[in-house]
């Protein structure tokens, strides 16, 4: 079978079909976007995430920063 | 944070060490998308200059924050202002790393941060798998220059080192 035909497609929340290839592609560019936070955004998401770690992940070890 | 960043600027007022910058997990989060991590590492340059084989030690960093009250130790790291911060004496490629970062603002508070170039080469000799992957965030996400990063990595003879990482990396890609 040609492997294009056999690509899986996606159903996005916007009701736009994409290609496993394009969610990808689509997650990286978002990830760009991210990357251009100003630094203490990105530490305030940090310690959001380390909130996250000790909680739900239950790392009882991490240290949430105080900012 | 700030805090924190003010304290290391005090150190560097008072002589106590010559320069210091943000590396680690911290500085490649300031070039690339948000990520998980425990502690801020800061690469300082002391005061004294140290021969090859010296021992270095950081006592008089470590008196002047016991000074200061910071005297609380979790592992490697010492907490100033509830943030764990590890100090890594810099020589050599770190050395250069601190000389060469770059001037940022983190709420008003001066600090350096090192670059995207140095970054991937200390994490390169470092090489854990950790390390591996925050080289790749920084190749995908932020603005490399190409140019200055082949300089330092044949400075420091970390050419090959990073040819067969980026082979095994883009090997991996297409599977």
């Amino acid at each position: 079978m040609d492997e294009r035909k056999k690509e899986v497609k996606i159903k996005r929340e916007d009701g736009k079909v994409v290609t496993l290839e394009e969610l990808f592609e689509g997650k990286k560019k978002a990830r760009k976007e991210l990357a251009k936070l100003p630094f203490e955004e990105k530490i305030k998401i940090l310690v959001e995430l380390q909130k996250i770690a000790y909680s739900w992940g239950n790392k009882k070890d991490v240290i949430i920063w105080k900012i | 944070m700030k805090n924190v960043l003010e304290v290391m600027n005090n150190l560097k007022e008072k002589g106590l060490i010559k320069d210091y910058a943000i590396g680690g997990a911290i500085a490649t989060l300031k070039w690339t998308e948000p990520f998980f991590t425990r502690d801020l590492e800061i690469f300082v340059i002391p005061k004294k200059e140290v021969a090859e084989n010296e021992i270095l030690v950081l006592t008089d960093i470590y008196d002047y924050l016991k000074f200061r009250g910071y005297d609380k130790w979790v592992g490697q790291w010492i907490i100033i202002e509830g943030i764990p911060v590890e100090f890594i004496p810099a020589q050599g490629l770190e050395e250069d790393a601190v000389k060469n970062a770059v001037e940022v603002e983190y709420e008003g508070v001066k600090t350096k941060v090192i670059t995207p170039e140095y970054l991937i080469a200390t994490f390169l000799k470092t090489s854990r798998e950790k390390d591996k992957i925050k080289i790749q965030m920084l190749l995908e996400q932020a603005e490399v220059d190409i140019g200055k990063l082949e300089e330092i990595l044949t400075k420091y003879g970390l050419i090959k080192e990073f040819r067969d990482f980026y082979e095994r990396w883009m090997k991996e890609k297409k599977k």
